[in-house]
């Protein structure tokens, strides 16, 4: 039973989609809805993502029906049929999703028979369902994939040992997927396997339709996109692995020991890889040294954010900074109690020995509170052990609680409007540095 | 005009015969639109577009003191989220305790289609109420909940008794009408019906009768001066500013008022509005229900079309020689500091796009600069744009485009005429720029943009873009539009489909 929410961290699944078809090279959407929701959801893209603007066909280019009050009377798959034919004689693409919207799935219209009139006649146009109702942006996600892994991707009889796709990083929603992708990527490949991220750099529509070749699915979440890799599992015969977004180097060896352990690549490699990624990472850590030792920047903390971000944040906080994420709070709205249990695992076991609070509250009100109630006040007190000096790490709803506790802030997590952000990455080693260097830049942009 | 006792607003369509699918020169525009031929209009291929959700909430959002609930699937309002975070400051601008956009989402889920979503929104209104303790509480319904029937009024019949905020119902469901602007008129709706009323009035208190006509003085020269959730504060400092000097008390409403300021809304003597496309529908119901005047005509925009605003205010207070003098010493400084950037300015050619009250004054503005005007695009077409479209000069060579957004027919347009420079609204911008063509935004909440200073500011500025336009050229000879080339070889209105035009 979901609730109402204080201004809430995601969208629909209809702006979850959106987001994932429009990462992919190529691929238009059309969009069978009222007139308003594929503008509010660019809207909330663009400007909410680091400025990641309107994309090839998204923004106000998005193509879309516009069902009115008479559609919504009579009907909308004429109209729809109309649309489909006309964006394919104007918008220039390799393939065409239609996702529907909440009114024309309540009155009932048939978007993928639609479709099928078009896919019959040998056009390359799928359709999804995708109305706002059925959930957050994460869901829009596994509803895209599951539809791109049923209907789009090519029956393989023959696997490529060597080939493995990585899912679970959700675009627009991580900010920083382009980069992150990259560079999970890039670590993968060093423990000598091909890699098809699908809406990171340089990957092609023929990648993803002849993703089921390959031997392994790894989903870096424990909850993002879980749903379609089963799917993937049941239609294409490739089984998947779920290991949790890395950021660092307790993370990150986590997550090279999890794939090599599911890949059976002897540990001595492992290792050798591992050691070769801490030495590059410790030879500009290194440099931090005399620096926050001189002038003592270790802070507490908050964390804030989806349960993807949430982990991998606080264990690069507490294990590779040194530094005391003290509260933590999921912004996930949709996780049952198992799901909770799965991700409160991840914040167990921390190398540093910390021991973080982990609450899940999809409030934005609720942070400020929450961090009321886990650290109280001075009461009056001459000598007050208070939470200080403080850094939140989250979206850029924290700005303003950050402001009101006197504490540091930087955005990471959706959403992001007071940084722009383009190939950055916070995944894995490499982003560890670029984290390092935002989040000590922050505390020393003011000396 | 009396629509106040109805729970919901007329759409646009309906009560002006609005339009938003026109291809044509501006005469044939005003020509067709004034027989009001062009109501039914539509596009076989379209791109998605604001509804009036979106819009109303650029007004409510701004409300300072309040939380917005939007009543609807989690991602209704999801806008919000693109500057959720930085509201703030423009709040702040206003009142330096300000808290900024507050909203809630009542996340309708497939449950509730079934069952209904009343439960989510009471709980909501509660929670607003005892986490925020806001002045008024904004219920912003969506299709959704329009569709399945939930009784937003009666829940806040139910529960005005249990809060102290003032609860505002807004019907503004998306799918209702094509005309995004409707949105003014709901969001004006709500605010009628919940928060403008007489304020009380203290009988046990004696009166002086020499207070008792200092008062009535007072109020015999208050404007309320209507503003738009795009301006700036820096606009409204000038208009301001120009009131002032002709001894006028200047109240702004409705964006960045506090709840409270529309109690007072009816002690005013006049009503100025500065876009009849945003303002009518409360205008002419203040005056229908609390008998105050109004003017209509048109924006501060522009030399022309200031010097006509500030007469139109002045004739009403019996000011017009004031406001004429006025009117002399400003235009004359102006017109002073303009000169020298005339040279550079001279025969650039220029596309349009926005709003049509605001794109066809701006226009003008732009002429007087020694800009060509080769063509407009306003969000949709309806009676105000009339006089505004009689009086620009070469109007019949001017391209008029109607159309909400639609960047596939601002694509083709652009590649045939390649302006030297794009002015538009935020949203199309880009695309322009993407064609490597100069874009200059216009409706910035930071800037300078109406009134006299308005004019100085927007040729200072437009004079910086266009000393180096780089940027837009490197987006021009990289990026590609996503549509095939073919399209640029058809007539730009190819999919405007007015076979069911009266």
């Amino acid at each position: 039973m979901s609730t109402f929410i204080d201004r809430p961290r995601y969208l629909c699944s209809l702006g979850g989609a959106i987001s994932t078809l429009n990462a992919l090279p190529r691929v238009i959407t059309i969009i069978h809805a009222a007139a308003g929701c594929g503008s509010n959801l660019a809207n909330a893209h663009n400007g909410a993502a680091g400025y990641a603007g309107s994309g090839y066909c998204s923004g106000l280019a998005l193509p879309s029906s516009n069902v009115y009050e008479n559609e919504i009377v009579f009907g909308g798959e004429t109209r729809l049929a109309e649309q489909i034919e006309k964006t394919l004689e104007v918008v220039d693409g390799d393939l065409y999703f239609v996702l529907t919207g909440c009114m024309v799935e309540m009155i009932g219209d048939d978007a993928q028979g639609v479709a099928k009139q078009f896919k019959d006649q040998g056009k390359p146009v799928y359709a999804v369902d995708t109305g706002g109702f059925k959930g957050n942006s994460f869901r829009g996600y596994d509803l895209a994939l599951q539809s791109i892994f049923r209907d789009y991707l090519e029956k393989q009889d023959e696997k490529d040992e060597k080939l493995l796709n990585l899912w679970g990083i959700v675009p627009v929603q991580d900010v920083f997927w382009k980069g992150n992708l990259k560079v999970l990527k890039t670590l993968i490949e060093k423990l000598g396997y091909r890699v098809n991220t699908f809406f990171g750099e340089n990957e092609t529509l023929d990648d993803l339709k002849n993703a089921s070749r390959a031997s392994l699915n790894i989903v870096v979440s424990d909850n993002f996109g879980i749903e379609a890799a089963k799917v993937f599992e049941e239609v294409h015969g490739v089984p998947y692995i779920s290991i949790p977004f890395p950021i660092g180097d307790y993370g990150t060896e986590h997550f090279l020991n999890e794939v090599g352990k599911a890949l059976g690549i002897d540990e001595i490699f492992i290792h050798k890889v591992i050691k070769s990624e801490k030495t590059r990472y410790y030879s500009y850590i290194e440099r931090l040294a005399d620096i926050t030792s001189d002038i003592d920047l270790q802070r507490y903390a908050v964390v804030v954010g989806d349960s993807n971000y949430a982990q991998a944040l606080t264990r690069y906080l507490s294990d590779d900074l040194g530094w005391l994420p003290e509260l933590v709070i999921i912004t996930d709205d949709n996780l049952n109690d198992e799901d909770k249990n799965v991700v409160l695992s991840r914040f167990e076991d921390y190398e540093s020995g910390f021991k973080p609070k982990v609450i899940f509250n999809p409030h934005t009100s609720s942070v400020l509170k929450e961090i009321n109630i886990h650290w109280p006040g001075s009461n009056g007190h001459k000598y007050y052990n208070s939470f200080s000096p403080a850094f939140i790490l989250g979206s850029s709803f924290e700005r303003d609680a950050a402001d009101k506790l006197g504490a540091s802030h930087l955005s990471v997590t959706y959403p992001v409007c007071n940084r722009v952000v383009l190939d950055r990455a916070y995944a894995g080693y490499e982003g560890a540095l670029r984290l390092t260097e935002d989040i000590l830049g922050a505390l020393v942009a003011g000396r | 005009m009396d629509y106040i006792k109805e729970k919901t607003p007329p759409i646009r369509e309906d009560r002006l015969l609005a339009c938003n699918a026109f291809g044509g020169s501006c005469c044939d525009l005003a020509k067709t639109g004034k027989k009001g031929c062009l109501n039914k209009t539509k596009r076989s291929f379209a791109q998605t577009q604001g509804c009036q959700l979106n819009l109303s909430m650029a007004i409510l959002d701004s409300i300072r003191d309040s939380v917005v609930i939007v009543h609807g699937p989690i991602g209704c309002g999801g806008a919000g989220l693109s500057y959720g975070a930085l509201t703030s400051q423009y709040h702040k601008l206003r009142d330096k305790n300000a808290q900024g956009f507050l909203w809630i989402n009542t996340n309708l889920d497939e449950s509730d289609v079934i069952n209904g979503g009343e439960k989510k929104l009471h709980d909501a209104i509660l929670y607003a109420e005892k986490e925020f303790r806001p002045s008024s509480i904004i219920i912003v319904n969506s299709c959704v909940p329009a569709l399945i029937g939930d009784d937003i009024d009666g829940i806040v019949a139910s529960l005005q008794n249990e809060v102290v905020a003032k609860l505002v119902p807004v019907h503004c469901e998306g799918f209702k009408t094509k005309i995004m602007a409707s949105a003014y008129d709901s969001a004006y709706h709500g605010i009628l019906r919940n928060l403008v009323g007489q304020p009380e009035h203290d009988d046990s208190v004696i009166e002086d009768e020499l207070e008792l006509l200092k008062e009535k003085y007072k109020r015999s020269r208050s404007v309320n001066v209507l503003n738009v959730s795009s301006m700036s504060r820096a606009d409204e400092l000038e208009l301001e500013r120009l009131l002032k000097a002709l001894d006028l008390n200047v109240r702004f409403l409705p964006c960045y008022a506090h709840p409270d300021d529309f109690t007072l809304a009816t002690e005013a003597a006049l009503n100025i509005s500065i876009c009849a496309t945003h303002d009518d529908y409360f205008v002419k119901h203040l005056k229908e229900k609390y008998n105050i005047p109004y003017v209509l005509q048109t924006i501060p925009i522009g030399i022309r079309n200031t010097n006509q605003w500030l007469l139109d205010v002045a004739e009403f207070f019996g000011e017009t020689e004031r406001a004429k003098r006025l009117i002399e010493v400003e235009t004359k400084e102006l017109n002073e500091a303009l000169e020298p950037f005339k040279n550079q300015l001279k025969g650039k050619r220029v596309f349009l796009s926005g709003g049509e009250i605001r794109i066809l004054t701006t226009a003008e503005l732009l002429q007087d600069l020694g800009f060509e005007v080769l063509g407009v695009r306003g969000y949709h077409y309806d009676e105000f744009a009339n006089p505004l479209i009689d009086n620009l000069p070469g109007n019949e060579k001017i391209i008029f485009n109607v159309a909400t957004g639609q960047p596939f027919e601002q694509a083709n347009l652009l590649e045939s005429f390649k302006p030297d420079l794009y002015v538009g609204h935020a949203g199309m911008n880009g695309w322009a720029a993407k064609q490597g063509i100069p874009t200059f935004p216009i409706f910035i909440q930071s800037v300078n943009y109406m009134g006299y200073s308005g004019v100085y500011e927007l040729t200072r500025r437009v004079s910086r873009v266009l000393k180096n336009t780089q940027f837009s050229k490197n987006f021009g000879k990289n990026v590609k539009l996503p549509y095939v080339d073919e399209w640029y070889g058809k007539d730009p209105f190819t999919y405007i489909d007015s076979s069911l035009a009266l």
